[in-house]
């Protein structure tokens, strides 16, 4: 598969000594050393990472560890310092203003983590603004804006202002707008973080719909080690600026890289949170028997448990038309829970 | 974590300069201390008078120079005539047009919009106001008043917004240009009117000019801080949509800003507002004008008609600016219901419709049949009940009953026990080179050398202008009357930082003193005063007062609720929860408090000039109204401005001194 976003040897340092600081760190010298000589903060440190088509790629991260700074350098919002970039085959150092201007339009948008909507616009006119920037007539962009509202489930909201609006629906407002441009890469900065756990719940289940559905190529920035089992295709654990392991959930939940990660997915919920799909084999050239259970894509790894405790058969994962998707085997699912009790 | 690491080695290197002794601070105190002592020793008194710049001669002469050539020179004929010919015939031209309605519509449609902005009550004031400023015969004086402030409020604005932009794009020039703004609002307006009546005459286009330049600092301040506020999801999220930096500006950044600017615009249209009347001492025609003239012949009555007349445009303006300021506003509040925050009902908003567009109806037939003359029956002359009222109050309240109380014997306790021995002491009683040496302490201990070496050096000029014993003066009475504000308001703002009640109470009234034209002011205190020193005192005061009241409040109201119920947990009872822990916290807020009415005192004492008040402000007054003393009230002016500035800077590096070091 081709990939959509490529990312190789991304730094970004803030401060004054940065090859000074690049080469402390490719010593091994960690943060606080090399602020401490060189008064430089490496935020983002050599990360590289390929997403494709239609994957949504979480990072997932506690605070400070560069998150911000790298979905930023990234969308170019902000210069890195070094690197290499590459969206949608534009190499994101050479592009003038003009290119860069031109791929935001057509081909990226960003979902902020406090919504970055417009007070002074109605929330029609907020989700019409990408469109607005391109020149789209006044009718043709309303109209769009309208339909896409409609998908989020703001039906009749558009003439009201933002902050009338609850934090949930803010944020619907902000993907929206993101969605209204069709774009082929959607950037997430902790989207769902202001949010109210219940609420966030929603909208995640929201997103996994929406993108059965749209099939975009999503970036996704999260603290949240759940929210990233729930919604990833691939995880990327990113710490004190670097990546420390890169791999599907599945992965990262069998085969931590270290205690950190294990750290992680000790306190997770995993039977709760991990969609069953997370955890299928490929069905291969396995004869489907009509008798095994079958289960949806979307739903979790602990609706599926009664039927791997009670019987020695696979569980067959389907998408919405009914199609088999791949094979839920419980030595799988064995090995994961017990992973996590460890 | 690592953020606050980040912050220290700044916050550590910044407080320490603060206190740092330099070598040089120390000569500087030695040298300021030994002035002191000399002084005192020396017993030297009076500025030597042989010590003189002679800055007057040559600005008179360059005066006379200027009116022989006015017609001949081609700086006039090629550059300014020209110039002032556009600026006087655009200010005609709005005359001419705004006297082509018929009268009634401006008492319909300022009723309307204060109706549609602020409310039935304000709506039926608003149009009862115009009607009276039309009884009282007052209507074309209005219209050339309205006129001169729309041309100025207009060129304020057409300059002042791209300014701040300016300003906003490129922190070089807002580098130079905020202290420049700093500077030109702690000049009282009065100042401003004397550099362009050297160049230009007397008349309505040096008054436009100086208005323009008085006006124009709130709204460059404002636009630049409103666009540095726009918070940077925002931005961000426009320049993610590919949005050019014309386009964030125009749709985002710009409509984000639109709160600050229109607050800037309306504090602009005050300002130009205050001007206006005041330019009347060069000729700017209108209602000032009026004031002037009937203060002159001691009329109160006339002043009074004239001055309310000002008073009811200048508050129609003021909420009418505010309303449009607050107008977007409604309904983008978080979450408000639509009628909580007295927005109107659906009925109302249908009335105005159909009012406003009949009028508009009758008015174009109007216009075209005439009607634009307030007719004569509705003529309605109340001077001379103002005047009785005037004769009454100074038979009466001059000395109540024989009792020694009144406002003769106040004026006299002011004059006999504060004025006159503080005046003297300033004046004489402090020699001179150990006033400077004061001067250079106090700058040293308040922010540093700068501030000092500054001090000093303004002092010595405003001897060498020949100005000290007039500086003293006008010093003296602008301390008096800040000493009779504080007295007044600290215990005001105190109760109303106590009291919410209290605060609803008598914040209308406040805000009803702060929209009164300065120069206006002076018309009800001359009632009661007579003319002299104590009338601009008092003036002062009374136009200080507000702003005092406010910040008191605000400083007081600012001390975190916990910091009280910790207070009140150990015990302490309320004046000492007041002495120990509120006011000294409110302290910085206070300072500022009383940075600003230093400047608005001193603004109205330089005004009082007119009445009698003495000091530099008579010199100016003179300046203005005589061409041959022009010179003197130019050095008068430059004075004002030297005084102006040490005052401000040494209370707002007091005021830092006494703000708690920032959290990192
Ligand atoms: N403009 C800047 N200048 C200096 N340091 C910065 C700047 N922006 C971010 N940093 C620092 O870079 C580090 C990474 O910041 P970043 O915002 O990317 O973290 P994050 O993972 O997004 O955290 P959070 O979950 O709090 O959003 C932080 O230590 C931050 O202080
Ligand atoms: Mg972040």
């Amino acid at each position: 598969m081709e990939p959509i976003v490529t990312v190789s040897g991304l730094w970004k340092i803030f401060g004054k000594k940065v090859d000074a600081a690049r080469e402390l760190a490719a010593e091994g010298a960690d943060r606080e050393q090399i602020q401490a000589e060189t008064d430089c903060l490496v935020a983002v440190r050599d990360v590289t990472f390929d997403v494709h088509a239609g994957e949504t790629f979480v990072v997932m991260g506690l605070s400070g560890s560069g998150k911000s700074t790298l979905v930023r350098c990234v969308s170019r919002l902000i210069e890195p310092t070094f690197g290499h970039m590459e969206v949608c085959g534009t190499i994101l150092a050479d592009a003038s203003d003009t290119a860069l201007r031109e791929l935001r339009r057509s081909k990226m948008a960003m979902v902020f983590q406090h919504f970055g909507l417009f007070p002074h616009r109605r929330v029609v006119d907020n989700v019409a603004y990408g469109l607005e920037v391109q020149g789209v007539a006044r009718d043709e962009r309303h109209e769009r804006a309208r339909e896409v509202l409609t998908t989020v489930g703001l039906d009749g909201w558009g003439d009201h202002y933002p902050q009338q609006l609850s934090g949930g629906m803010q944020q619907r407002v902000g993907l929206a707008r993101a969605l209204a441009v069709e774009p082929e890469v959607l950037f997430f900065d902790e989207p769902f973080s202001a949010l109210d756990p219940l609420i966030r719940r929603d909208m995640q289940d929201e997103l996994v719909t929406l993108q059965i559905e749209l099939q975009r190529t999503i970036v996704f920035i999260t603290h949240d080690f759940a929210e990233a089992l729930r919604l990833a295709d691939r995880i990327a654990i990113m710490r004190d600026g670097a990546f420390t392991q890169v791999g599907t959930p599945l992965e990262i939940l069998t085969q931590p890289a270290d205690d950190y990660v294990r750290a992680f997915t000790q306190d997770a919920p995993i039977a709760k949170v991990l969609p069953a799909c997370s955890l299928m084999r490929p069905v291969g050239d396995v004869a489907l028997e009509e008798s095994w259970p079958r289960t949806t894509e979307t739903a979790t790894l602990e609706s599926a448990l009664p039927f791997l405790l009670s019987e020695h058969r696979p569980v067959v994962v389907c998408n919405a038309d009914g199609d088999p998707l791949g094979l839920l085997h419980q030595d799988d699912v064995a090995a994961v829970l017990e992973q996590n009790l460890r | 974590m690592s953020q606050t690491v980040a912050a220290e080695p700044g916050a550590s290197a910044g407080a320490p300069a603060v206190r740092r002794r330099s070598p040089f601070a120390v000569g500087l105190a030695a040298a300021a201390v030994a002035l002191v002592i000399v002084g005192f020793v020396a017993s030297v008194d009076a500025f030597p008078e042989s010590w003189n710049l002679g800055l007057a001669d040559p600005i008179d002469r360059t005066r006379r120079w200027l009116i022989n050539n006015q017609t001949s020179h081609w700086l006039y004929t090629v550059l300014l005539n020209p110039l002032t010919d556009l600026a006087d015939a655009g200010i005609r031209q709005l005359e001419a047009i705004l006297r082509w309605f018929p009268w009634y519509v401006y008492p319909v449609f300022c009723g309307l919009g204060l109706w549609r902005v602020r409310g039935r009550v304000a709506g039926a004031l608003g149009l009862c106001g115009v009607v009276l400023i039309g009884m009282t015969d007052l209507w074309q004086q209005g219209f050339a008043t309205l006129a001169l402030m729309g041309v100025a409020v207009f060129l304020s604005l057409l300059a002042g917004i791209p300014l701040g932009i300016a300003a906003w794009r490129n922190d070089r020039f807002a580098g130079v240009l905020r202290p420049t703004l700093d500077a030109m609002q702690t000049m009282p307006g009065f100042v401003y009117l004397i550099p362009f009546v050297l160049l230009f005459g007397i008349g309505r286009v040096p008054a436009l000019i100086a208005t323009v330049i008085f006006a124009l600092p709130p709204v460059v301040r404002l636009t630049d801080v409103g666009l540095r506020n726009v918070p940077g999801p925002m931005v961000e999220a426009s320049e993610m949509f590919g949005a050019t930096d014309r386009q964030t500006l125009r749709l985002v950044r710009i409509p984000a800003a639109r709160p600050a600017i229109l607050a800037g615009t309306n504090q602009t249209t005050m300002l130009a507002m205050s001007m206006v009347v005041i330019a009347a001492f060069i000729g700017s025609g209108g209602l000032g004008q009026d004031v002037l003239r009937a203060m002159r012949d001691i009329d109160v009555g006339e002043a009074s008609e004239a001055g309310i007349a000002i008073v009811i445009m200048a508050i129609i303006l003021d909420r009418f600016t505010r309303g449009i300021a607050t107008l977007g506003e409604r309904g983008r509040g978080p979450r408000t219901n639509a009628h909580a925050d007295g927005s109107l009902r659906a009925a109302d908003t249908v009335a105005i419709r159909w009012i406003a567009a009949a009028t508009a109806l009758v008015a174009l037939v109007g216009g075209i049949v005439g009607h634009n003359r307030f007719p004569e029956w509705l003529q309605w002359h109340y001077a001379p009940y103002i005047n009785d009222i005037t004769a009454w109050a100074r038979d009466n309240l001059y000395d109540i009953g024989n009792s020694g109380i009144g406002t003769g014997p106040l004026s006299d306790f002011i004059t006999v026990y504060m004025v006159t021995p503080l005046r003297e002491l300033l004046s004489s009683g402090i020699p001179w080179p150990a006033m400077i040496g004061l001067g250079v302490l106090g700058g040293l201990l308040a922010r540093g050398v700068t501030l000092g070496l500054g001090i000093g050096v303004a002092l010595f000029l405003i001897g060498w202008l020949g100005m000290w014993e007039l500086s003293m003066d006008t010093l003296a009475q602008t301390l008096v009357a800040v000493a009779v504000t504080l007295a007044i308001a600290v215990p005001l703002g105190i109760q109303a930082s106590h009291s919410d009640r209290f605060q609803k109470l008598i914040d209308p009234v406040l805000d009803f003193l702060q929209t009164i034209p300065s120069f206006v002011l002076l018309v009800p205190v001359i009632t009661l005063f007579h003319v002299g020193r104590i009338p601009g005192i008092i003036a002062s005061v009374v136009y200080a007062l507000p702003g005092a009241v406010h910040y008191t409040d605000l400083g007081l109201r600012r001390v975190p609720a916990e910091v009280h119920e910790a207070a009140t947990s150990f015990g302490a009872t309320r004046w000492q929860r007041l002495r120990r822990v509120e006011l000294p916290l409110a302290a910085p807020e206070l300072m500022v408090a009383v940075n600003q009415m230093i400047m608005l005192v001193l603004a109205m004492v330089v005004i009082a000039g007119l009445v009698g008040g003495g000091g530099l402000g008579l010199e100016t007054v003179n300046a203005l109204r005589r061409s041959d003393a022009v010179g003197r009230g130019f050095e008068a002016g430059i004075a004002i401005v030297l005084l102006a500035g040490i005052l401000d800077r040494l209370t707002r590096g007091v005021a830092d001194r006494l703000r708690p070091p920032a959290a990192a």
